[in-house]
């Protein structure tokens, strides 16, 4: 399904020995891997002025992370604005789906405008959008909001409307409110398409944020790759590149992980999991 | 008795006083006076003047072919589509909506995923207010009663089709409702597991004094589970014939050999005639 998924290690299906070796063989080979680029570029197979050697790469590292340090704010800019905008534009698209999907009218209404909206490349609009908010941060925020809105807005649209009909039927023929039926029914039915509409949107926000600061900017990793490879600086080009490839593991693997917490009915081993601690609590007379 | 492990208060099965109230000459729970349904601006009859009444504690099955209006008679009943004609009352009140008098089954079991059975059964009681010690207590005993005491804290993804359609029946019980309308409830099961159920939901509907209108395609499940059986006929839907079976209950699967069985299966059949 998602790109970590397939980088997912096998599970130690014949314990945690075959696990470890696994891993070991991984290791082996990313190591040959990364000698091989070093003899390569020291024997002149390979041009270290755009690959640069692992060893300068590394001595890289220890300039941007330590003695110069520069990095760590052009980062946290980076960052903040990948979950601004996030935040921003997923809430905007979650609120407005619920809005369009809860009302027929409006819904109608909104199909032209959606579509074309789904034609458009976002990223197009980056130039404009920096005309009209500037070379700052703002500008970066907006263009992430747009990156991040609509596949949040879509799947949660599509999550509202295919709630199944007789399902729907039986929250009525049990006289339940509009908001029982929004908060019982509709809602926990629409999270795994929501969540999956969310793990798209923060795959694109950390490029739709560096994309704006190629365009147009002075500060964030973006700006710091453009002026490295501006300057034939490769290895700092690269510690980048490496660091927002850390950065994307990471942010990842944490939405997987709440969306696994959050829609563990998907999930063989959390609904097992999940029923014996309802279990346990009933018994204690919690609440449900 | 098998399950003496039920502990329904009875009188949530009674009809609500109030409803004696209101000026009737029928003592049915249920009376149809001359009920259609057109769709589409009146340009499509599902439902051509249906008049009937049902006694309490009936057990009344609906058999036809696709189309004949067996839903839509179904959700008129349970006040979830307005009837185009025609009066419907339902404890001598005009039926306007759905009630809690009235409890409705689907063919597919509707259970919520992230529910364990016994929230997916107090699911009703929650929605009409707060959640009693007592209703967890009838909602574990309405699981037992329906043969699911292990499986109370099972998600629906753990359970067979079959044991969903019964939690679905303990949510249905839940709702204290004394009329059962069910389209088709175990429609989309095999043959054993729907016969093993059919025979079951008898013992039930009679356990917990309801009454009941159950939707089927198959004749001959239609007269072995009913008091009355409604043969209904497509183009326009038109409940076309009434037929009593007067069986003794319990009934065993055997019944359905004898002549005097197969002689209302041939009655059933005669009416639906050309319609294969
Ligand atoms: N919402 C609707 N809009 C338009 N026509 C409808 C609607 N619901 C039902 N009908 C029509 O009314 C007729 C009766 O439908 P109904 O669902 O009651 O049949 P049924 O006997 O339950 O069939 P089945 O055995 O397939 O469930 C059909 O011709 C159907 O096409
Ligand atoms: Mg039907």
């Amino acid at each position: 399904m998602s790109a970590s998924d397939q980088i997912d290690l096998p599970k130690g299906m014949a314990g945690g020995a075959s696990t470890r070796r696994i891993l070991f063989n991984h290791l082996a080979i990313l190591v040959c891997w990364v000698g091989l680029w070093e003899i390569g570029s020291r024997a002149g197979v390979i041009d270290p002025l755009f690959f640069p050697r692992p060893s300068d790469i590394l001595v890289g590292f220890w300039r941007l992370y330590i003695t110069q340090g520069n990095i760590w704010f052009h980062l946290g800019l980076t960052m903040a604005e990948v979950v601004a905008g996030f935040v921003a534009g997923s809430a905007l698209g979650i609120g407005l789906a619920f809005v369009v999907g809860l009302s027929d009218t409006v819904r109608r209404f909104l199909k032209p405008y959606v579509v074309v909206i789904e034609a458009t490349p976002r990223i197009a609009i980056g130039p404009i959008v920096i005309a009209a908010f500037g070379f700052g941060w703002t500008s970066k925020i907006v263009i992430v909001m747009l990156v991040c809105f609509f596949a949040p807005f879509v799947n949660t649209l599509n999550g509202i409307i295919n709630v199944d009909r007789d399902q729907l039927d039986m929250f009525r023929s049990m006289r339940a409110t509009r908001v029982q039926t929004f908060r019982k029914l509709i809602l926990p039915e629409a999270t795994p398409e929501i969540m999956a509409g969310l793990r798209l949107a923060m795959a694109s926000a950390l490029g739709g944020a560096l994309v704006a600061e190629f365009i147009a900017s002075n500060n964030g990793v973006g700006k710091l790759i453009s002026t490295y490879t501006g300057n034939l600086n490769m290895a700092s080009a690269f510690v980048c590149v490496l660091t927002l490839s850390a950065v994307g593991f990471f942010i990842l693997r944490g939405m997987e992980w709440i969306d696994r917490w959050l829609v563990f009915w998907t999930d063989r081993e959390r609904t097992e999991a999940v029923g014996r601690k309802r279990a346990q609590r009933w018994q204690k007379g919690g609440k449900l | 008795m098998a399950t003496d492990g039920f502990a329904v208060p009875q009188e949530k099965h009674m009809p609500p006083k109030t409803a004696q109230i209101s000026a009737t000459d029928s003592p049915a729970v249920i009376a149809a006076r001359r009920v259609r349904k057109t769709f589409g601006d009146g340009r499509v009859l599902a439902l051509e003047d249906a008049s009937f009444d049902i006694r309490p504690g009936e057990f009344i099955t609906m058999v036809g072919p696709s189309g004949c209006g067996k839903s839509t008679l179904l959700r008129i009943v349970a006040g979830l589509i307005d009837h185009s004609g025609g009066d419907m009352t339902v404890h001598g009140s005009a039926v306007t909506g759905p009630r809690n008098d009235v409890a409705m089954m689907f063919q597919k079991p509707t259970l919520l995923a992230w529910r364990t059975a016994v929230e997916n059964v107090l699911l009703p009681t929650e929605l009409a207010g707060a959640v009693t010690k007592a209703d967890r207590e009838k909602a574990l005993s309405l699981l037992e009663l329906v043969g699911l005491k292990d499986f109370a804290f099972s998600f629906p993804s753990q359970l067979s089709g079959g044991m969903q359609q019964r939690v679905a029946l303990a949510r249905l019980l839940q709702t204290g409702a004394d009329i059962l309308l069910l389209d088709e409830p175990f429609g989309a099961l095999d043959e054993f597991t729907r016969e093993h159920l059919n025979v079951e939901l008898m013992r039930i509907v009679a356990e917990v004094n309801a009454t009941a209108m159950f939707v089927t395609h198959n004749i001959g499940e239609a007269i072995f589970l009913a008091d009355r059986v409604f043969v209904m006929t497509p183009r326009p839907g038109r409940l076309a014939r009434i037929i009593d079976v007067p069986f003794a209950r319990p009934r065993k699967p055997e019944l359905q050999l004898t002549p005097e069985f197969n002689a209302l299966v041939a009655e059933a059949r005669a009416v639906l005639g050309g319609l294969e």
